[in-house]
């Protein structure tokens, strides 16, 4: 018993003694690792630093070129031009400034390339490239190469830039790129490795970005032991981005945008004395031309003006193809192609006539006397009215204890409902609108493609407003009164549209069967539309009101018929500001005496031709006084161009 | 409620601490592995953790005759397990993963722990003086030998080597006499030779390319190479958190697995390797410490065990990654991602803890 204690004690002891030399044996062999660690890291340091720096170079990823935009008749919209970057790696650079001070003696560097440069240095880890330089040109890719030996740390890469040969004629259509933010990188860590590619921020480069991004390829370079490049092995071939036809026509884009933007002006040239002496005092017409556009206007009163702003739309009344889309003031895509320099951006965002709004999806105006047809239809599907319904116009009309006035102060007469259309007749409008009702005017519009986005393949687009009872019960916490009944009979008061809704309301109207809605993207798949669902009838009578519009002898747009294919049409004139009953005694200011934006929106709405309907158009001057008188013949030169070049 | 206090006090702390810091390195790592983000690993690396801890749990609660118990029933699951394996398996080039109730599982990282448990109770069985009998050790050489003949085929080199130093060990601890331990050295020598036969092809160039890693920079070597550039490059202080360039540009292979201690050795440098190696010593003494203190010899050789078991798997992965072993497919333990090496882990430190608590248990309890 006492030996077994004994063993036992000394076999505990021996398991102690076991214990020990297990730890000092791990803590030996750890030493082993600590030291192993120690000839890695401290001594070796430096050679293996540089076998790290040269392995980024293995391998990288190559940009795909983006897929191009082009018209109906395949002319360029969007490209891309093949360009040489200047890139610096930071890691592989002892003292960036000399190095940027050298360069900067071979080729030109600007300061804010230096400063840009830096920034993007200061926000990534130093082993990513940095573009330095995103545009050198032939001759100075070779005077840089030929010193390549002693620039360490400096690379050149072929990558793309995107081109817009169309500038700002199709700038809303394109929309521009930009150099990829850190939100983009956050989403798609391989946009670090590619500081060349770029992002669609606005129009068809934003919708369709996915589509026409492409998949990037990987290359990986050989180098030797001194760290230059070898030779270049392709990994993964690069995909470009698919090419895409818009259904756009960039001919009649271009007469369209200049028609607009010359209104019914003279045009001066910008050398003449005159003009060189109101550049002087004139703010906005300097920021105008300072964006690089050289078109002065002398407007009836003989002031140099800038040219006119407002937005056009053509479009298919069949298959919704949109072939002519003008917002005036346009910009330069090609100026976002590259870091967009301060004073660019300053001048695009204090532009007094916001160059950057599409105003065609995102500009919001009130339709007018476009907006009858919907109130028209309205009553005559209720029942209010019939085609025989009278009323009589003395000029104004007494409601409550308010006056609602005609355009026409001496009245229309007695008329009926194609009359009223014809000539525009407020004091008609007022009446049908009050018996109609607010809600059942909204259901119509609604129906015809207003107070909702139209669906176009561009991002951005704005759904206007087309008020009902509850929408002011919803919105502004007030009960819906008759009088704004009244107004809205007119399209003034609450009621905001987009140029392209009027468009596609006039489609409607032009083709009568179906619910068209407009598309960038023509393939030739054949479209199917919802069925309208208006009354064969009541579509005749606004047709034939139109027609009265240009056709009849106290049309508002007489003197703006197309000869021959006949088109149907109908002005709006917009009140900016509302006249007070002072001003009104005095006599109302003629638009033109008025300040540029207190002057009324000029507009109008048609489609030709009229019997065989193929096109709708809309047209908004910006501050452009009347509809008959400035917007009309702008949509009758641009129509006829549309159908002239049809037939050709 | 002074029981509950006691209790506490009781708790190894050092060796849970330690454990828990470990953890916390790993999730920070393999954030940094997937270029700053939660998913896939870190994520999933918390969530093991804190199956991890209900485990230590568990066995912290355990009566202590239990694992003794049950520790043959143990090992006999382990072995079905394992030629289960051989029967419906997966694995790249070797069978090592078996599927249950959608997990991927390992089952020869467990086999570890079963094979430690079963030779501490076979061999705190034996009286001292049957411990000086050769005999007695046959069977002991069984319980390693089957499992680790098994691993061997699957086939798994280095786990199954790890599996039976980690048996050896137990063996030497339990207080084989020294003529044995001289004979067995004599013996393992002279095996040699017919064991690089038995090898296959790919087990031989891993061991060629680590004689000769720079003759093949693009195959076997690539690794190696790249991971000692990774390391190196880092320096004292490493280039800082997600800014490793070998790492995050992709030139580190398997850097949420076996080479993430290469990661963080180029993030965070020589101190940032050499932190995690105190780590690793604080848990290892703290285990050996425990092991002394208790008074029953089946505590004493599992803590020994288990002490083995975690520095083997770091010795293998740090050795390795730093091109001092062939690459044999060692995770870090707590650090990497991988489940079943990880929740091993764990429950070899809940053994380990189990014992601390029962550590005035004597053998004669047992029987």
């Amino acid at each position: 018993m006492k030996k077994k204690r004994k063993e036992q004690k000394e076999l505990s002891g021996i398991m102690s003694r076991r214990a020990l030399m297990l730890g000092l044996g791990q803590a030996l062999l750890g030493g082993v690792l600590v030291a192993r660690l120690y000839d890695l890291q401290i001594s070796q340091n430096a050679s293996y630093k540089r076998l790290s720096d040269r392995n980024q170079f293995d391998q990288r990823l190559v940009q795909a070129p983006r897929g191009r935009l082009f018209d109906a008749q395949g002319r360029l919209l969007a490209g891309n031009s093949e360009i040489f970057e200047l890139l610096v790696v930071p890691s592989r650079v002892d003292d960036l400034d000399q190095l940027l001070t050298h360069i900067g003696q071979i080729v030109p560097l600007r300061p804010i390339d230096i400063k840009r440069a830096k920034k993007t240095i200061s926000r990534q880890p130093d082993f990513l490239e940095v573009t330095i330089r995103s545009n050198l040109s032939q001759r100075e890719l070779a005077r840089l190469a030929i010193l390549s030996p002693v620039l360490e740390g400096v690379s050149f890469q072929k990558s793309f830039r995107r081109i817009y040969p169309q500038g700002w004629l199709t700038s809303h259509l394109t929309g521009y790129v930009s150099p990829a933010n850190e939100r983009d990188v956050k989403n798609n860590s391989e946009l670090r490795f590619l500081p060349s590619s770029r992002i669609g921020r606005t129009g068809i480069e934003r919708m369709l970005e996915t589509n026409l991004r492409g998949l990037s390829g990987v290359e990986r370079v050989e180098v030797n032991a001194r760290g230059k490049p070898v030779r270049v092995l392709r990994d993964k071939q690069e995909q470009a981005g698919n090419d895409v036809t818009l259904s756009v026509d960039v001919g009649a884009q271009f007469f369209a945008a200049e028609r607009l933007r010359r209104g019914i002006s003279e045009t001066m040239p910008l050398e003449h004395n005159s003009v060189q002496a109101a550049l002087m005092q004139n703010d906005e017409l300097r920021a105008h031309v300072s964006t690089g556009d050289n078109l002065v206007l002398k407007d009836g009163n003989g002031r140099l003006v800038p040219p006119e702003s407002g937005a056009i739309v053509v479009m298919d009344v069949n298959n919704g193809d949109v072939r002519v889309m003008v917002s005036n003031p346009g910009f330069d895509p090609n100026l976002f192609s590259n870091p967009l320099s301060v004073r660019d951006w300053k001048r695009l965002n204090e532009h007094p006539r916001t160059p950057l709004l599409n105003r065609v999806i995102s500009g919001l105006y009130a339709p007018g006397s476009t907006f009858k047809m919907v109130v028209v239809a309205a009553a005559l599907e209720a029942g209010v009215i019939s085609t025989k319904t009278r009323y009589e116009c003395t000029g104004g009309f007494d409601f409550g204890d308010t006056t609602f006035h005609c355009w026409n102060k001496r009245g229309h007469g007695t008329i009926d409902v194609v009359q009223a259309l014809e000539q525009s007749c407020d004091v008609y409008f007022y009446q049908i609108a009050l018996k109609t009702g607010i809600d059942r005017i909204h259901n119509m519009a609604l129906r015809l493609g207003l107070g909702d986005v139209t669906g176009i393949d561009l991002p951005g687009e704005k759904q206007g407003i087309i008020p009902k009872r509850s929408w002011k019960l919803d919105s502004r916490g007030a009960v819906w009164t008759p009088g704004e009944t009244v107004i809205a009979g007119i399209g003034q008061g609450f009621v905001l549209t987009t140029p392209l809704q009027l468009a596609v309301m006039t489609a409607r109207i032009a083709n009568g069967k179906y619910a068209v809605t407009p598309r960038l993207q023509s393939d030739d798949k054949p479209v199917e539309f919802a069925p309208l669902e208006i009354s064969p009838a009541i579509i005749r009578v606004l047709q034939k009101g139109m027609r009265a519009v240009t056709s009849g002898s106290r049309g508002t747009a007489r003197r703006h018929d197309i000869k021959g294919d006949g088109m149907a049409g109908k002005t709006g004139t917009v009140q900016v500001k509302r006249i007070s009953k002072e001003q009104r005694e005095k006599g109302i200011v003629d638009n033109i005496d008025r300040p540029w934006k207190e002057r009324d929106h000029a507009l109008f709405v048609g489609y030709a031709p009229f019997e065989t309907p193929r096109y709708a158009i809309s047209v908004v001057v910006e501050h452009g006084g009347s509809g008959s008188s400035m917007a009309a013949p702008i949509a009758k030169d641009i129509m006829s161009y549309v159908l002239k070049q049809d037939v050709a | 409620m002074i029981g509950v206090l006691r209790f506490m006090l009781r708790l190894p702390w050092m060796l849970l601490l330690a454990t828990l810091a470990l953890v916390f390195v790993g999730s920070s790592a393999l954030y940094s592995a997937s270029q700053g983000s939660w998913s896939p690993w870190a994520e999933q690396h918390l969530i093991r953790a804190a199956m991890g801890a209900v485990i230590i749990a568990v066995m912290t609660f355990l009566p202590a005759r239990w694992l003794f118990k049950w520790s043959y029933i143990g090992l006999l699951g382990a072995l079905c397990f394992l030629i289960i394996l051989q029967l419906i398996g997966f694995g790249t080039g070797a069978t090592r993963w078996i599927a249950i109730a959608g997990f991927n599982f390992q089952p020869s990282e467990p086999a570890k722990l079963a094979v430690i448990l079963a030779l501490a109770r076979y061999l705190s069985e034996q009286t001292p003086e049957q411990l000086q009998e050769f005999v007695v050790y046959i069977p002991a050489i069984a319980l390693v030998g089957v499992p680790f003949g098994l691993v061997l085929i699957q086939p798994d080199l280095g786990t199954s080597l790890m599996l039976l130093a980690g048996g050896l060990t137990v063996i030497f601890a339990a207080g084989v006499p020294r003529r044995y331990i001289f004979g067995a050295v004599i013996a393992g020598l002279a095996s040699l030779p017919v064991l690089w036969s038995q090898l296959y092809d790919y087990q031989k160039a891993r061991v060629m390319t680590f004689l000769n890693p720079d003759a093949d920079q693009l195959g076997a070597g690539y690794q190696i190479a790249q991971s000692k550039i990774a390391l190196g490059s880092g320096g004292l202080f490493g280039k800082g958190f997600l800014m490793g360039s070998q790492s995050q540009l992709n030139y580190l292979p398997e850097k949420q697995t076996d080479f993430v201690f290469t990661m963080i050795g180029e993030e965070f440098g020589f101190i940032g390797n050499v932190a995690i190696l105190i780590i690793y010593f604080i848990i290892l003494t703290s285990i050996i410490l425990i092991a002394l203190r208790c008074e029953n010899r089946f505590a004493r050789l599992s803590c020994m065990g288990v002490s083995m078991m975690i520095f083997l798997y770091m010795f293998v992965n740090v050795a390795m990654v730093t091109g001092l072993m062939p690459v044999v497919g060692a995770p870090l333990p707590l650090i990497s991602y991988g489940g079943t090496a990880m929740l091993t882990v764990f429950a070899g430190i809940g053994i380990v803890v189990n014992a601390s608590i029962n550590s005035h248990i004597e053998d004669s309890d047992y029987l």
